[in-house]
């Protein structure tokens, strides 16, 4: 018991080191591309943070996440577009029309195991994206624009200005990975293990399996909806190709499995790696349209999968001792 | 809606279904085997488009007389995907599952970019061939010659997997898939069982390559188009049942030409997505998995 | 890591830059050079090239507008430089791109980008930084209508073009005595396809022409026979499509696997005007007639389409097309007026693109001109009608422009 404190405070404080490192990271950098790297890169750490809970910690691997990043994205939008409500409560509700939205799916698809769980989220996700695509209430396939009402952080919007989403995708990769901490500490992490690693086996402890999985599915959904909020605030413009598609819920999962699914840095440490590497290469050689970017892009991940199946956290010995537990 | 166009909306369901079980064939054939979902499956079918693309501008032979060597290309290719990679997939002790989907899904998008540098953008189509463009006037039924040519092909290949079945190679995969470890000890290869089982997978949907071909256009993402039916054909048939890709193959072709009728034909698709949905609910491994 | 990958970010837009020269004029071009579209974003980009080209070596004049060579007169010779990025027709990535090319590659102004969605975001980023933003390809009616004030764009939008046809149905109804009594919809989910369907149905209710069938369909589809039967079943006199290639070829293919020859087809251009869909839809494509912004035969009214069409076919080994042909417009436009101002700075830029006034003869294009109304739409753009005999399109319409006479199927 006390191991466990003691390296639940120590990842506290190296969270702590890392965070204050990262607010002052962007100041010195001016250029916007590089701000909007990091933007992008800290929303999807917090993605992938928010998959983790349910697909690492809990062992449910969806692969249809972008439903609640898109729903998120369409309840924050259309709050601001419409009654001109503030994002940070379309947040909010977001958060909570998303989580709701994964206990409704969960509902049915926690009953199958393994590739027809993984299978029935994709299906479910492609009905929500050909719903969104013909539905003319939600703009259908024209989407959504998102108009400039000025500069304020109330309305989150900013000319032309990055660090204010900087902070605002910090602060939401921050949450993500404090809810996960939380939750490894808790009850709940224990019955998210328990569940994992042998659901028959929790079963006998008296692990009760399903409320578990809904849990899971309430809060990696809500948090997963939060971060499509932000999205769309940060774009602009939301159609259902670009927020509620297949492969954008790949996208969400990648950097948990990549960096260490099921562990804390894993999602962190995937983004930081991989998300650069996707923008850098289709930046610097999506222009000749070659193909080579993907070629690169898919190499990594076949490489990276078989080399390190327990991510990329393993290349650092402590946590690789974590990441096994 | 008259007599006449109903049993046409019928025709069509079932040949689009039968076709959606051709492509389906490959995958649940390697899934049975060693439980691996393979997500480049609709790649290796774009690989096969392409070959008999490539090999029908150089010698203007018809796809049916490609058909032979492009599955034969397949086969090797299968055989080797699976050496290089695969085979290193499974040996890995942490994540297996994860690491499977991630592996092929890595693949799958090499293979996008690479089909791109070699060919480019551009949609191409086979012309000229023997079936194409004929059509079956059957009574006021319109029967389309090469979708129909891909039915009966459809029908010859499971007939032919089911044969493999009850051949010494048949009862070999059978009892690798049985039992894995028990197998090593009377002598099998399961390492070459595997391979074997790959090459066949991959040269199945060579054959769906080909014959998809002679009605459809070829691009690097063609595959994506064909790829989540077949993932949904396999799971609703139950993982690792031929039959049951046959079956549900033939029931999401049928739902998908009715709802395009009954619904806007943009939300065919949400029709055979809810079939699956529905039918897991009462039977959780598919219509014909095992319980 | 962060610092890595940060190390690489600045070694790789130093080498970027290194080699733009001082006096050169910097414009970004947005496309989608991977993915489903690339094709066609491809193919723009060599259209630009070919245009760079036309601008900046010294060459024999070509009768078109900024077609004598040498670079920029009135900024001492500056030459076009351009910076390609792929979109993957992606708007968030379109948008990143589009802040990029303008803060770190200093373009003056933003060239593109073939989709909708892409465009959509990508004149936000230029509405907020205050470069121009010329829209070359995309032909949705919503871009224009949203107050920017830094959007361009040369392109009729589909407003115009489904007008063009209509007005089409009507002269040659007047003409050959059988009118136009019903159409057919049928258009992909996508914006283009929303957004020319909701004209089309429009036009058709103003002008009591009967929508016998509406259908809207899923995008690459594996089949679309079930779309053909409803086609079928309605047997309008004319189906209008707003379809990419792979849905085109696909939807002929399946009209006639059911036996069904259509009476008409009048395309919203698109995948009906690439070469892709005229070769693997063979014979199944003649007598299809499209609108086209572009009019490859009509040498004799607009002489500079002959050696422009020659330099591209040598580049990219095919005619320029409906695409293409207002890529090389747009561009042309763009750097008249970059010229015309005399100067690289935005705001000037701006104020000469609302000062265009260019005659169509002086470009490749059968319209009428390029001015820009207070929308920064171009009204000057009309439209042609295409028909498609012998495996390549032929100008029908106006008929004082036409170099054949239609074939006209309908009432028959």
């Amino acid at each position: 018991m006390n191991a466990i404190t003691q390296r639940r405070r120590r990842e506290a404080i190296t969270a702590a080191l890392l965070l204050a490192f990262l607010i002052a990271l962007p100041l010195p950098i001016h250029d916007v591309y590089t701000r909007n790297l990091f933007i992008i890169t800290l929303l999807f750490a917090g993605l992938a943070q928010s998959w983790n809970i349910l697909g690492g910690l809990c062992g449910q691997i969806s692969l249809g996440h972008s439903l609640y990043f898109g729903i998120g994205a369409y309840v924050s939008t259309l709050l601001f577009v419409g009654p001109h409500i503030s994002p940070w409560l379309g947040m909010c509700a977001a958060f909570g029309t998303a989580g709701l939205l994964a206990l409704l799916v969960g509902w049915p698809c926690f009953r199958l195991s393994g590739h027809y769980y993984a299978i029935a989220t994709v299906v479910v996700q492609e009905i929500g994206y050909l719903l969104f695509l013909n539905w003319d209430w939600v703009g259908a396939a024209s989407g959504v624009y998102i108009p400039f009402r000025g500069e304020s952080w109330l309305g989150l919007q900013f000319r032309t200005a990055k660090l204010p989403y900087f902070y605002l995708t910090l602060a939401f990769a921050t949450l993500t990975w404090l809810i996960a901490w939380w939750i490894e500490g808790s009850r709940l992490g224990y019955t998210f293990r328990a569940v994992k690693d042998d659901a028959i086996a929790a079963r006998s402890l008296g692990v009760r399996i399903f409320p578990s999985k809904m849990a899971a599915a309430f809060i990696s959904g809500g948090l997963t909806g939060m971060g499509g909020a932000i999205f769309a605030q940060y774009v602009g413009y939301i159609d259902p190709d670009s927020i509620l598609s297949g492969p954008l819920s790949i996208l969400i999962a990648l950097p948990a499995v990549l960096g260490g699914v099921g562990t804390l840095w894993g999602p962190l440490l995937g983004a930081a790696v991989l998300i650069p590497l996707r923008e850098l290469s289709s930046t610097f050689l999506g222009g000749s349209g070659s193909g080579v970017d993907l070629m690169l892009y898919g190499a990594l991940i076949m490489v990276v999968a078989l080399l390190r199946p327990q991510g990329l956290v393993s290349l650092f010995p402590r946590a690789k001792t974590e990441a096994a537990r | 809606m008259s007599l006449d166009a109903m049993l046409q909306v019928a025709a069509s369901g079932l040949l689009m279904g039968l076709i959606y079980a051709l492509v389906a064939a490959g995958l649940s054939l390697i899934f049975g085997l060693m439980d691996v979902v393979n997500f480049a499956h609709g790649e290796l079918m774009m690989i096969a488009m392409y070959a008999v693309f490539s090999l029908w501008q150089a010698s203007g032979l018809d796809p049916f007389i490609l058909l032979p060597l492009v599955a034969a290309l397949l086969f090797g290719l299968g055989m080797a995907i699976y050496r290089l990679l695969i085979a290193r997939a499974l040996a890995v002790r942490f994540n297996k599952g994860m690491v499977q989907i991630f592996a092929t899904f890595g693949l799958a998008i090499f293979i996008r970019g690479l089909a791109q540098m070699i060919f480019g953008g551009e949609f191409r189509s086979i012309t000229g061939t023997w079936l194409g463009g004929r059509t079956w006037n059957l009574a006021g039924i319109y029967l389309p010659l090469p979708q129909l040519a891909a039915s009966l092909v459809c029908l010859l290949a499971f007939a032919g997997l089911l044969l493999i079945g009850r051949t010494e190679f048949g009862r070999a995969l059978e009892a690798t898939r049985e039992d894995r470890e028990a197998v090593a000890l009377i002598g099998i290869d399961r390492d070459r069982i595997f391979a074997l089982g790959w090459g066949l997978g991959a040269a199945t949907v060579g054959v769906a390559g080909v014959m998809l071909a002679g009605f459809y256009y070829v691009s690097p993402n063609v595959g994506a188009n064909f790829a989540l039916i077949a993932y949904v054909t396999v799971a609703l048939g139950g993982f690792g049942s031929l039959l049951g890709a046959l079956g549900a193959g033939l029931l999401i072709g049928e739902v998908e030409a009715i709802t395009a009728q009954l619904l806007e034909p943009s939300l065919k698709q949400v029709g055979m997505f809810a079939i699956y949905l529905a039918v897991l609910m009462f039977r959780p491994r598919g219509l014909f998995g095992k319980i | 890591m962060k610092r890595l990958i940060l190390v690489a970010t600045v070694a790789a837009t130093a080498l970027a830059t290194a080699h733009a020269r001082a006096e050169d004029i910097v414009i970004g071009a947005i496309y989608p050079l991977t993915g489903n579209a690339a094709q066609v974003g491809l193919d723009a980009k060599a259209a630009y090239e070919v245009e760079a080209d036309i601008i900046n070596t010294t060459h024999a004049a070509i009768p078109m507008v900024m077609g004598k060579g040498g670079g920029l007169d009135k900024l001492g010779g500056a030459k076009i430089k351009l910076i390609f990025a792929d979109s993957q027709n992606d708007p968030q990535k379109a948008r990143a791109e589009a802040e990029r090319l303008i803060t770190q590659e200093h373009a003056i102004a933003i060239i593109g980008s073939y989709t909708s969605a892409t465009a959509a975001t990508i004149s936000q980023v230029t509405e907020r930084y205050e470069v121009p933003y010329m829209s070359a390809d995309n032909s949705s009616p919503s871009l224009n209508q949203r107050g920017l004030k830094w959007f361009f764009r040369t392109s009729p939008h589909d407003e115009m073009f489904s007008a063009a046809m209509f007005n089409f149905f009507t002269e040659i109804g007047q003409k050959t005595g059988h009118k136009v009594k019903s159409v057919a919809l049928f258009y992909e989910d996508s914006i283009f396809g929303s957004d020319s369907s909701n004209v089309q149905r429009k036009l058709a209710a103003d002008q009591k022409i009967d929508v016998a069938a509406d259908v809207k369909y899923r995008a690459n589809s594996p089949s679309l026979s079930a779309e053909a039967q409803k086609l079928k079943a309605a047997n309008a006199d004319v189906i209008l499509p707003s379809s990419y290639t792979s849905d085109a070829i696909l939807i002929l293919k399946a009209m006639a696997e059911i036996g069904y020859k259509p009476k008409a087809i009048m395309a919203q251009a698109a995948g009906f005007q690439e070469q892709a869909f005229l070769t693997g839809a063979g014979d199944l494509a003649e007598g299809a007639m499209s609108r086209s912004s572009f009019a490859l035969d009509a040498t004799k009214s607009r002489p500079a389409i002959a050696p422009v069409n020659a330099l591209y076919k040598a580049k990219n080994n095919k005619d320029l097309n409906d695409n293409t042909s207002r890529d090389v417009t747009a561009l042309a436009v763009l750097a008249d007026a970059i010229n015309r101002a005399g100067s690289a700075k935005p705001e000037d830029i701006r104020k000469a693109l609302t000062e265009t006034n260019i005659k169509g003869s002086d470009t490749i294009m059968p319209w009428a001109g390029v001015k820009f109304d207070e929308t920064g739409q171009n009204t000057l753009g009309t439209p042609v009608i295409q028909q498609v005999k012998g495996g390549v399109y032929h100008t029908i319409w106006p008929f004082d422009v036409a170099v054949m006479d239609p074939v006209w199927n309908v009432g028959q």
